[in-house]
């Protein structure tokens, strides 16, 4: 179909125009963008922009839904193996809260995963990853993680929201509002999931909270069609649209000089860039460009009953896409890591879905250059108790319950100094003995590896400057390059 | 800790400069000074015309001190179109519009009185005016948090929001029996199921959480939503700790605390309708009914009681920690403000509601004028409806905002009288276009040299699709709906259940679909509706693509261009310019221009080539209509 002339919805829209809604304060993902695209981020009233130069651009959060097992993962405890079905000493179990155990007749429970060390630093970690462990000269691992959230939710919220309140941003809306998107085609902030037992947050997880909505996560699938309403309705063809677009726009245009009012300029922009998502988002999920060394290496075509093998090799393939995209931030979520019983099965079972997908983003990342300026986190909300779970009802112990007091995450490329290991939890894996990094001392950092100082980085909201970091939050500075 | 995060928030913290405090006295703080009714200033004369009611001589008196001069009236089409969508949030038929064009025609200010009055009865008023209370209320039909489980009967108190403000229940009533009316003498049903207001916090009952913390956090919540409601003011921050220089102390908030510290949920039963019963029923699962003898369907509203025994002692929760156990409060005010009057031996929840509506409340009455005045020009007189701190924004207009505030008392505290008297002003009737030379105007349009126009709210969003489109169900009330969303959209929650609404329910208004908190009704979010996390007083107006690929492609809303289209091709067939007027009238409510036509004529005549259906290029044409700016604009 011949667009009539000035009516191409793809033609761009002048950079006056832009001006004039920039003008009005509109913090937009599309204004954002296009104004990022431009260089001009600095000049638009309300961007934010960094308070210093970033090492790290974009974020792909690997969050680990219900505490990943840190002792038979990243952490081991010879100890704690030794003094295996022993009770714990009373003292350690003072004002001590489970979800689940019973302290009285709780017997600490050892592992039985072999550990090696990895790389030329030396790092620890089990038998479960031998693909990660091959990234081990990349990768700042953390042990001495803490927090004080011992439910899965306000955990959950915590590690991504800093708070464990519903309503507040999470970190990716955090990096938007501060940075914009870069992305001409794409949201700025993407989630995507696979899910055994769903997200105990649902869209919390990915949520601007008080922050503008325009901040806020985008949930994808990883095929089909990608984002909802992304499809054109029955019968609508790809020209019907095109010309449909550029019939609203050339309406919007007609008022917008009648009216005046600027809010009509970002309404064309952004019907604009709907238009545009909606041949790059399918053509991001599109893995067919991908050769067949990079689809094995990620394990996209791995089978297993459930799926959620190709789900999650899929994900992490579609987050190096995205980066390579402009997106900003992108979380995926692998649902769950919540053992309170058959631990070592359920061990096995995520790290088979995740573990060579995973290495296999990292060394990608790497070799495609984009390591350096992507920060990739790996991380639940909290680790498991060195203690087995001997919640009533159940038959034999062989889990573990939630343990906020110490656990493990690690974090790699995007400014981290790779190839180390900080903190040390005691010798049964109870409490962190050395360097405590509590979850908004991880956010301090992250912000400040994206070149804010977390104190500066607000939003008013209630009559109160908030920021990710609460009252809160140190940066870590063993974990910068 | 950062003092500048922790504590500016604090109200009435120290005066910036700038402030309007004129000393370091947080007494002198503007909101905290008496309402005294100010004396209504002269206007020039030359505008002496321009004056309806006493707003406008508040307003021209300002703009004239600032060399600005107002706008002239909308044209009647908009201004019909603004006051239905401002009283309804619905768009006017195509017959009211002709209807009402005609009656200007014979006599503009009678046809515009007419359609106030009219509009002020419609039952949809109530629905309008009940989503903003809503919001404030922070209405929600699960409990968040993990479980999220439904709450079966939240609507109930949902349908007292809209009954109450249709029948004009008086504000101060109104708020004192969604506050305490548990506590007025032989309470009503209706005042029972009021109090329901409470049990909109959100709830944690995952297992194994503290259950007594997430029950002090649900008493920290109604606190600062009384604060913000009613006061105007950001308590939360004295949650957890207070500032040498804060007259409202975490002492204070602890006192406050104190008055809901003593109540616990219950219910009311309901008498059951044929409709109720066979709604109590559908709720009863096959464990009930397999019991012996089987459950029996009831009905019972949410409430709130205050215990009699056992009384819980209140006290400071160190760093808002209530494990941290500081000293012992009782229920009381915050000592900047007026004293509270006890009926016994020490003030309650109920004293607590009668002081707030106290002549010597300075706040009550600015922010409750406030709220109302926001949603009729977009923007508050304070554009921080939630803050009238030293931290909030500053009146734009104090001295009209004083004399709303006390007229309001006047009127007996009426909502739909103060809505009268706010949309009979010139004021109001500007027209919202933007004049060239006021464009780059460094005070923007915050004294109203024009009306100002913005998008329509997420709910109006949905409802002016399904109106324009003539497939709206106007049912009033009943438990909450649910449209029809992609699986992919539910599974991310743990179990949702999201059984589809069949027949004409699927065809009702935003207001209606079923809030469950962790899986909000991604329309509704996409155009701002409150996350219903906690009261809010004021939604964000953003503009995404998300939106435009709603209008342009969810299913729901393309249904209402198919069935738009369908029908104008049926009428008038080849006609395309008396289809192009009809679909006008039925979406903006005015005729098409020139430019208008020539382009939808070029647009339609491609659809018709690329389909060679008349049908479906009419049903372009429509779904082209229902994008625009204009349709979801209030202007």
């Amino acid at each position: 179909m011949n667009y009539p002339t000035g009516q191409d919805p793809r033609q761009a829209f002048s950079r006056r125009d832009f001006f004039t809604s920039a003008a009005s304060g509109l913090g937009t993902v599309a204004l954002a963008s296009l104004l990022g695209e431009e260089g001009l981020l600095a000049g638009v009233p309300g961007a934010k922009g960094p308070h210093f130069a970033p090492k790290a651009k974009r974020c792909i959060y690997l969050f680990m839904e219900g505490g990943p097992s840190q002792m038979d993962l990243f952490d081991p405890k010879p100890k704690l193996n030794e003094l295996d079905g022993q009770p714990m000493p009373d003292s350690m179990l003072e004002g001590v809260k489970f979800a689940f155990t019973q302290k009285d007749s709780a017997r600490l429970m050892g592992s039985p995963r072999t550990f090696k060390k990895y790389g030329e630093c030396g790092m620890d970690m089990s038998d479960l990853l031998p693909h990660l462990s091959e990234c081990a000269d990349d990768i700042a691992l953390v042990r001495s993680m803490h927090c004080e959230q011992f439910n899965h939710l306000p955990g959950q919220l915590l590690m991504l929201s800093g708070s464990p309140l519903r309503g507040w941003p999470t970190l990716g809306s955090w990096l938007n509002y501060g940075l914009g998107s870069e992305s001409r085609d794409l949201p700025g902030y993407v989630a995507m999931t696979t899910l055994g037992r769903g997200l105990p947050g649902g869209a919390a997880s990915w949520s601007s909270g008080f922050l503008p909505s325009s901040y806020g996560g985008s949930l994808f699938r990883n095929q089909g069609s990608p984002v909802l309403n992304l499809d054109n309705p029955d019968g609508i063809s790809g020209d019907v649209q095109g010309r449909s677009i550029a019939a609203i726009n050339e309406l919007n245009r007609q008022r917008m000089e009648r009216e005046g009012h600027a809010e009509i300029a970002s309404r064309i922009r952004n019907y604009e860039l709907a238009f545009r998502m909606q041949s790059a988002a399918p053509e991001l999920i599109d893995l067919s460009g991908e050769s067949k060394a990079t689809l094995e290496a990620y394990g996209v075509n791995r089978q297993d009953k459930t799926g959620f093998q190709s789900s999650y090799a899929r994900n992490c393939l579609l987050a190096r896409r995205m980066i390579e995209r402009g997106v900003r931030f992108v979380t995926l979520f692998l649902s769950t890591w919540d053992q309170h019983s058959k631990l070592d099965s359920g061990l096995a079972t995520n790290t088979q879905i995740s573990d060579q997908p995973v290495a296999a983003l990292l060394k990608d990342l790497k070799e495609r250059g984009l390591l350096d300026e992507t920060l990739v986190v790996w991380g639940g909300e909290f680790g498991r108790t060195p203690l087995g779970e001997n919640r009533s009802g159940f038959k034999t112990v062989t889990g573990r319950d939630h343990h906020p007091y110490s656990f493990s995450v690690w974090m790699a490329g995007g400014g981290v100094k790779g190839g180390q290991t900080i903190g040390k939890t005691d010798e049964i894996g109870w409490g962190v003995e050395e360097d405590p990094i509590h979850v908004h001392d991880l956010h301090a950092t992250i912000l400040h590896l994206f070149g804010f100082d977390h104190e500066e980085l607000t939003y008013r909201h209630q009559g109160r400057d908030f920021r990710l970091t609460d009252v809160h939050g140190k940066v870590v500075k063993k974990l910068l390059a | 800790m950062s003092i500048r995060i922790a504590s500016v928030a604090l109200l009435f913290a120290i005066a910036p400069a700038g402030s309007l405090s004129a000393g370091n006295d947080d007494a002198d703080h503007w909101a905290l000074q008496p309402i005294v009714r100010p004396t209504v200033p002269d206007v020039p004369g030359a505008w002496s015309d321009r004056v309806r009611n006493s707003i406008d001589a508040f307003i021209l008196a300002r703009l004239a001190a600032e060399k600005l001069t107002p706008s002239p009236e909308a044209p009647p089409a908009t201004l019909f179109r603004r006051l239905n969508l401002d009283l309804t949030g619905l768009p006017p038929t195509p017959e009211e519009t002709r209807a009402f064009l005609d009656a200007w025609t014979d006599n503009p200010e009678a046809a515009y009185t007419n359609a106030v009055e009219h509009l002020l009865d419609s039952p949809h008023f109530g629905e309008q005016w009940g989503r903003h209370w809503l919001d404030l209320a922070r209405y929600a039909d699960s409990e968040g948090y993990l479980g999220d489980s439904v709450r079966p009967w939240a609507w109930v108190y949902r349908d007292w929001v809209v009954d109450a403000i249709n029948r004009d229940l008086p504000y101060d009533q109104f708020s004192i029996e969604q506050i305490a009316g548990d506590l007025l003498e032989k309470p009503t049903l209706e005042q029972l199921i009021a109090t329901g207001f409470h049990r909109n916090t959100l709830r944690n009952t995952e297992a194994g959480v503290d259950l007594e913390l997430y029950r002090t956090k649900e008493v920290v919540d109604r606190v600062n939503t009384t604060g913000t409601i009613w006061l105007g003011l950001t308590l939360a921050c004295a949650e957890c700790h207070d500032h040498k220089h804060d007259p409202v102390s975490q002492h204070d908030f602890y006192q406050l605390y104190a008055f809901f510290n003593n109540a616990d949920e219950s219910t009311a039963s309901l008498p059951l309708t044929p409709e109720l019963e066979s709604y109590a029923r559908s709720l009863l699962s096959k464990k009930d009914l397999e019991k012996d003898p089987p459950a029996k369907p009831s009905a019972r509203a949410r409430t709130f009681r205050e215990r009699t025994k056992d009384r819980r002692e209140s006290f400071i929760h160190e760093r808002g920690d209530y494990t941290r156990r500081g000293e012992t409060v009782t229920p009381g005010v915050p000592a900047v403000l007026h004293g509270i009057r006890a009926r016994g031996e020490s003030p309650d929840r109920l004293d607590l509601a009668h002081w707030l509506f106290d002549e010597a409340n300075p706040l009550t009455g600015r922010v409750a004028a406030n709220q109302v005045w926001q949603h009729l020009f977009g923007s508050g007189i304070v554009a921080t409806p939630d803050d009238f701190g030293t931290e909030g924004a500053e009146p734009t207009h104090p001295e009209l905002l004083d004399w709303l505030a006390t007229e309001y008392r006047r009127l007996g505290w009426s909502r739909k009288d103060l809505i009268r008297l706010i949309v009979h002003s010139s004021t109001y009737r500007q027209s919202s276009t933007v004049r060239a030379e006021y464009a780059e105007h460094p005070t923007g349009n915050t004294l109203l040299w024009r009306q100002n126009a913005f998008r329509v709210g997420a709910e109006s969003v949905r409802d002016l699709n399904l109106a324009a489109s003539g497939l709206l169900e106007p049912k009033l009330g009943g438990p909450g709906i649910r449209p029809p969303l992609p699986e992919f959209v539910t599974e991310v929650g743990r179990s949702v259940k999201w059984p589809v609404s069949e027949g004409g329910d699927r065809y009702r208004r935003g207001l209606y679909i079923f809030l469950k908190r962790t899986v909000l009704y991604p329309m509704l979010t996409t155009f701002d509706a409150s996350d219903t996390s906690v009261s809010c007083a004021r939604r964000e107006r953003t503009n995404t693509p998300m939106q435009a690929l709603t209008l342009l492609n969810d299913p729901v809303f393309f249904e209402g261009a198919e069935t738009l289209g369908r029908e104008l091709h049926e009428i008038h067939g080849d006609r395309f310019d008396a289809a192009l007027d009809d679909l006008f009238l039925r979406c903006l409510a005015r005729e098409p221009r020139t430019a208008e036509i020539d382009a939808l004529r070029s647009a339609h005549d491609d659809f018709l080539r690329e389909s060679g259906d008349g049908e479906a290029a009419m049903i372009a044409v429509a779904r082209v209509v229902m994008n625009l700016d204009e349709f979801i604009t209030r202007e």
